[in-house]
């Protein structure tokens, strides 16, 4: 179990994480999920100890280690651009850790053969061990950045963006296999990311890290259905958010009067999930907001809707497999309908006013 | 000349075109360097009398280069004090390169930092060569520093005129050649692959040796071409800091055509010649530029 408390780094004037505090378990899958410039490279920076916080402490199983050197951790980092060694093969990549450690070192060709082999096999990699780094594609990089890491089993393993320089089919693939070697191994793995769908995705637990500060820790499905605040909120990139004020019970954004959920009397920002909205004609009696189409974008499985609404971009979801796409016309008015209970109300301090009848709702 | 056949030739012309670019740099190095170094071949073997040269064929020369002390002599002197020179540069110049290609993260004041290495260069080769004797002699600064302080009683005397004034003129000259190279290398070393072999538990002793040195390798090879490459066809040093007491085999070319032995001349140059080739071949073994660069 590692514990970070009130982590803080500097970059001279600007305050790359403010007092970052969160635990991670043993044998769990952690995201972390922020926008570019939230301190998320930083906070696995420091955590790594490739770089020192400013104040703050980290403890590995009651261990401070902050002041450890980054092989003293006892952790793994698997980085951005997969730093493998350039001029060594597969096989001596990912064997670097196992023989040149400083600590206790495989001395025994045998012990690392059969290690490094083991590994190469768990990533995928068999058969290529004798290739240069240049040889291989970006995906199998990936897999031998990963095996070099996990080959000296460390107790977490850090991975910065893993997925970010893979194409879409590749990635969907890894992302599997990252959670089958997780699970082979039961090393805890801490996934730094700046997509949302990975985050949901892949972690057991995933933190949203917005302005340097751990906005939001829990179970994807409570994030994604609950978000804490109107930030992360926005970082999910899952919901319309809307401006306003509460007025007779109702929340006037622009002139709407939009359903609220019960108690929410001081509501600031109102938010629906885009696949929580249905287009439908602006005179239906259900319409809660009127919007002018733009375009649509075809995603394979559904079919997202951008349109121009009171105050701002509004996007609407429709899964096609609940129904046939439909074709709107640039510039044609719309009106948008949802069920007051799908809305979610937060606070002048952008915190979520928990109402008793909300889905999903403990 | 049939349309077709023009169309042809215009077609090959145009996939060829490209091989234009090289024309003049081709033109150049033939008629000044490959047309003068095979008739420096071809001079090797002429006929040499005191005052006149001949073009008999004859191995004469060749076989007086390798029965001579004298030149013999020259030519092994020449490779130990190559081989003094170039160790000496990279054990030198190595540090300096780590030091401002690794720990100077700042690309401006890297640029600052290997710009003040040439600053020796911006004064004439002459008397950059010259400027060591007041400095070496037996009342140069160096002995006079060193009585002041009372360190020596009598000057030393062999800091002039000797072989080792000779390489720390060389080594000081060029040492930065070695320096560039190297230093362009290590910079080049993306951060994060030092911070993942530390991740991995590497110490830094053998971060340098399993990463750090390899990567810079390419860089130590040619920054070895250019050391060797000057300090083999060197003459004005050593002629300058030795007194003309140690003889190089560019020395004894300087004197051959100054003596009008142009055959004479012709066979040490090319000797000179085939070592540079031998050498710049062995250190182009060491690492392969291609895949490197």
């Amino acid at each position: 179990m590692m514990e970070l408390e009130g982590l803080t780094k500097f970059y001279g004037e600007t305050c790359a994480l403010r007092g970052v505090s969160l635990t991670i378990e043993d044998d769990e899958y952690l995201t972390l999920l922020g926008p570019s410039g939230s301190g998320k490279s930083t906070l696995l920076r420091l955590i790594a100890g490739l770089e020192q916080p400013d104040s703050g402490s980290i403890r590995l199983n009651g261990e401070d280690i902050a002041s450890l050197p980054p092989h003293r951790r006892g952790l793994g980092i698997v980085q951005q651009n997969y730093a493998l060694f350039p001029h060594m093969t597969v096989f001596e990549n990912v064997a670097f850790g196992l023989r040149w450690r400083e600590e206790n070192p495989v001395t025994e060709e045998a012990e690392i053969t059969k290690r490094v082999d083991a590994m190469l096999d768990l990533v995928g990699l068999s058969g290529f061990e004798n290739r240069g780094v240049g040889q291989i594609s970006g995906g199998q990089k990936q897999r031998v950045s990963l095996a070099r890491t996990l080959v000296t089993e460390p107790r977490v393993c850090l991975l910065d963006e893993p997925l970010g320089a893979l194409d879409a089919n590749l990635r969907e693939r890894m992302t599997l296999e990252l959670r089958r070697i997780r699970d082979t191994l039961g090393v805890t793995f801490m996934h730094v990311t700046g997509n949302e769908h990975e985050a949901l995705g892949m972690g057991d637990r995933m933190i949203v890290l917005d302005g340097g500060a751990a906005v939001m820790i829990a179970p994807p499905e409570q994030v994604f259905d609950r978000p804490q605040t109107v930030r992360v909120a926005q970082v999910l990139n899952a919901y319309n958010i809307l401006q306003g004020r509460v007025h007779e019970g109702r929340f006037d954004h622009a002139g709407s009067m939009l359903p609220l959920p019960p108690n929410s009397e001081g509501a600031m920002h109102y938010a629906i999930r885009f696949d929580a909205a249905t287009l439908v004609p602006p005179d239906d009696p259900t319409a809660l907001i009127r919007a002018t189409f733009i375009t649509s974008e075809f995603t394979g499985g559904g079919v997202t809707y951008f349109l121009r609404g009171p105050d701002g971009v509004f996007e609407v979801e429709r899964h096609l497999s609940r129904a046939d796409p439909q074709v709107y016309k640039g510039g044609q008015e719309l009106g948008i309908s949802w069920a007051a209970t799908d809305a979610l109300a937060f606070d002048s301090d952008g915190e979520l006013i928990v109402s008793s009848n909300m889905r999903g709702a403990a | 000349m049939s349309m077709q056949e023009t169309t042809q030739k215009s077609a090959l012309l145009k996939r060829n075109k490209k091989f234009a670019l090289l024309a003049p740099g081709v033109i150049w190095m033939m008629l000044f360097l490959v047309v003068p170094l095979c008739m420096m071949i071809y001079v090797s073997f002429w006929t040499q009398t005191t005052f006149s040269i001949s073009s008999d064929l004859t191995l004469k020369s060749w076989k007086t280069f390798f029965a001579s002390e004298t030149y013999f002599g020259a030519l092994i002197r020449t490779i130990r004090l190559w081989l003094i020179v170039l160790f000496l540069t990279f054990i030198i110049g190595y540090p300096a390169a780590l030091f401002i290609g690794q720990f100077v993260r700042n690309k401006t004041t890297q640029t600052v930092l290997l710009v003040a290495c040439v600053i020796p260069f911006w004064t004439s080769f002459l008397i950059r060569v010259l400027a060591w004797r007041p400095m070496l002699g037996k009342e140069g600064a160096i002995n006079i520093v060193l009585q002041k302080f009372g360190l020596i009683d009598a000057p030393i005397e062999v800091l002039l005129f000797t072989e080792l004034s000779v390489v720390i003129g060389m080594v000081q000259i060029y040492v930065v050649f070695m320096v560039g190279p190297i230093a362009f290398m290590l910079a080049r070393i993306d951060q994060s692959l030092i911070e993942a072999a530390r991740d991995l538990g590497a110490s830094s002793w053998t971060i340098f040796r399993k990463i750090i040195f390899p990567l810079s390798l390419p860089g130590v090879v040619v920054g070895a071409i250019f050391v060797s490459v000057m300090v083999l066809g060197e003459f004005a040093t050593a002629s300058a800091l030795s007194g003309r007491k140690v003889n190089l085999l560019g020395n004894i070319i300087v004197t051959q055509v100054g003596s009008l032995k142009w055959a004479f001349a012709a066979v040490i140059g090319v000797v000179l010649t085939a070592v540079m080739a031998v050498v710049i071949t062995l250190l182009l073994r060491v690492v392969d530029l291609r895949k490197e660069l």
